[in-house]
């Protein structure tokens, strides 16, 4: 039963999306970005804590961090929607690697997985080494159909909890799922403003850079290695440079004088496109990351930014101000082909292709003058503000599923990062301190 | 255009809109100095001729999805999973790459801080003063002209002085575009001086968006005050 769900969906999904592509559509717009699609119900009966540690809070602590990490991924993927397993009468404690007979009970009432384990820390050290046994039980087939078991120091324990995560994604999806993704972004230390990245969820923030001025606009290398960002060399002239993250070594991209701004990989890797007004005034560039040739995409007395590829790699979406004051246009990859996409509004900018290719997410101006996060079709046909309030929304950033954003808001005030579904729901703040986060990159996944 | 009420503002404001394509014309047209800007700091990679290293390989033939994941097993074998001391190994997989270390650089921060300074009291003994903006436009208003009126004269004066024209804006707008804002608010400002006399081999531009604003607060009269173009005396390099 629970096959024959997953093989709905998946048709679902790949039909759905392999249509907008093509046609764009109109009526399978709603389809695509309703999130309450046939989402497979599952159940977590709970992550034991075993034995091990002398302190027992410690160790309930641990069981009950890594639970409330998987329910919040499980949440998060889209994929399942979580039941409450002690609603349906189901109360389970102490299992071990086999079925609960209660199991099967909640099948009945509709449960297509259910999901537990157990966890503990082998000695009472701080860095001792920790394991998780984690079991997935299905209702289709009425029996254990696997597992996982990690071990690792006491620092990884979020991270077993999201790889578990993403293997019941895959298992049930064949997609590598979003939990162990990363988000880079910019954090204002003093007044200087550094390269950090995070998990994806908030936690773990680490700090790239420390250069004590600007650094703007990190984008992913597709194969997750390297960041590409503006950094201000001397203060007075932007360069885009490179990060490897594993070492922190780095390379100048692109060096030309006046703006170097907002620069993105290609699908492939090989091409960078970015923004420059090294000629005059701000125009977009492709350079080639193996012959280093540098081939410019736009001619116009206006300024062109913000570059970003459809997945295929053949279109770039970008932001042009033209026609008076920024709108979203498109073009092909080799800068033919220009035509205007957003005509709703006086000012439309930062947009970003979904990884999905059927929508472009972007930052618009309302008639009240807030700047919200909007998404359309590539084909213009559908539009739809996603948030709405005060504040200045902007950067948004597609998670590698094309399920959710991830952008910064002045909402509350300064500026924080936030995620949203990309229907406009279930709305998240993952960054709480610091006086000013932005410019968030999801990374892709891996 | 001075006792023009208030009212008519966003009127004013749609046809600077309206005007931004010719003003940019302009901008291209009377650029012949951004050819010294493109020229002075051809280096690294973006220039054909490079500097003999090349980049590493940023090539992606596509996700490997047993990279990473192994998949549910009936009798799971360890995962040991890398913590922050080392990623996990797998080549396309960040794992808790921690490595990924700001260089403990803590010298470049104060090195940066103590140049800002160094302009700062230059810039305030020469007595410069900045040039304001409407909110959207990067046009130089009757008040920015009398400002730079006199501005112009100490760049006559001090005919060695480098003069960096600093564009911001106010925290409206995307990150993005307002760097591009910025940069139109700088060369507005330095074409200006340009006008007034002021060699324009002397004077350099730099848009910091909405980076680096003066002001933090959520009001009109703070975003009035980061919308500027700020006249610096470059000290350094």
């Amino acid at each position: 039963m629970a096959f024959r769900v997953v093989v709905f969906i998946s048709l679902c999904v790949s039909i759905g999306v392999g249509w907008i592509i093509e046609s764009g559509a109109a009526d399978v717009f709603l389809e695509a970005t309703r999130q309450d699609f046939q989402k497979i119900p599952l159940g977590i009966a709970g992550i034991e804590n075993l034995g091990g540690s002398e302190s027992p809070e410690a160790r309930v602590k641990l069981g009950t961090r890594i639970e409330d990490v998987l329910k919040a991924d499980v949440r998060r993927s889209l994929v399942f929607a979580l039941v409450d397993l002690p609603s349906l009468g189901m109360k389970v404690s102490h299992l071990g690697a086999e079925p609960d007979p209660s199991f099967k009970q909640a099948a009945e009432n509709g449960v297509s997985v259910i999901v537990w384990g157990q966890a503990g820390m082998k000695s009472g050290n701080k860095d001792a080494d920790l394991s998780m046994d984690g079991y997935v039980y299905d209702a289709g087939s009425n029996e254990v159909v696997g597992g996982k078991r990690y071990v690792g120091s006491a620092s990884v324990a979020r991270l077993m909890a999201h790889r578990f995560a993403d293997e019941l994604v895959f298992r049930y999806t064949g997609e590598p799922g979003i939990a162990r993704t990363k988000i880079a972004y910019v954090s204002e230390l003093g007044t200087a403003r550094e390269l950090f990245v995070m998990d994806y969820d908030g936690y773990d923030p680490r700090q790239l850079t420390a250069d004590g001025f600007l650094n703007l606009m990190p984008r992913w290398s597709p194969d997750r290695r390297f960041l590409v960002f503006t950094t201000y060399r001397n203060r007075n002239t932007q360069d885009i440079d490179m990060i490897e993250l594993a070492t922190g070594k780095r390379w100048t991209l692109v060096a030309q004088g006046g703006l170097n701004i907002t620069p993105v990989f290609s699908p492939d890797g090989n091409s960078l496109a970015y923004s420059s007004s090294h000629e005059g005034n701000a125009e977009l560039y492709r350079l080639d990351m193996k012959t280093k040739a540098v081939q410019r995409l736009t001619t116009h007395a206006a300024g062109d930014l913000s570059p970003s590829w459809a997945p295929s790699g053949r279109e770039l979406v970008f932001t042009s101000d033209r026609s008076g004051g920024p709108q979203i246009f498109l073009m092909s990859a080799d800068g033919s082909n220009v035509r205007r996409l957003t005509f709703e509004g006086d000012y439309n900018a930062a947009p970003v292709w979904s990884p999905r290719g059927n929508l472009i997410a972007y930052v618009c101006r309302t008639p009240k003058k807030e700047y919200k996060l909007c998404v359309i079709t590539p084909d213009g046909q559908k539009r739809l503000q996603l948030t709405t309030g005060l504040g200045v929304d902007d950067s948004p950033s597609w998670s590698p599923d094309g399920r959710h954003l991830v952008f910064s808001s002045t909402v509350e005030g300064k500026s924080q990062i936030y995620m949203i579904d990309a229907d406009g729901k279930d709305l998240e703040r993952i960054t709480f301190t610091g006086t000013h986060n932005s410019a968030p990159s999801w990374s892709p996944a891996s | 255009m001075k006792k023009i009420p208030v009212s008519y503002l966003p009127l004013i404001l749609g046809v600077i809109v309206l005007g931004m394509p010719a003003c940019s014309k302009k901008a291209v047209r009377s650029g012949g100095d951004m050819q010294a800007l493109q020229d002075e700091t051809v280096k690294g990679g973006g220039s054909k001729d490079g500097t003999g290293s090349s980049f590493p390989d940023t090539s992606f033939s596509g996700r490997n999805e047993s990279n990473n994941l192994r998949g549910l097993d009936r009798n799971p074998s360890e995962e040991r999973l890398g913590g922050h001391a080392g990623n996990t190994g797998s080549p396309g997989g960040v794992g808790h790459a921690n490595a990924m270390v700001a260089k403990a650089d803590s010298g470049a921060g104060a090195r940066q801080l103590a140049e800002i300074r160094a302009e700062q009291v230059a810039s305030v003994a020469a007595g410069l003063r900045d040039v304001f903006f409407a909110y959207d436009s990067f046009s130089v208003t009757d008040e920015g002209r009398h400002a730079l009126a006199g501005d112009a004269e100490w760049a006559r004066s001090n005919p060695n002085a480098q003069l960096k024209i600093e564009g911001h804006c106010d925290e409206r707008g995307t990150s993005a575009y307002n760097l591009v804002l910025g940069e139109k608010r700088a060369k507005a400002v330095r074409n200006y001086l340009v006008e007034l006399g002021v060699a324009p081999t002397y004077l350099s531009v730099v848009s910091y968006g909405k980076e680096r604003p003066f002001c933090t607060e959520h009001t009109e009269s703070c975003y009035s005050q980061n919308r500027r173009g700020h006249l610096v005396v470059k000290t350094g390099k």
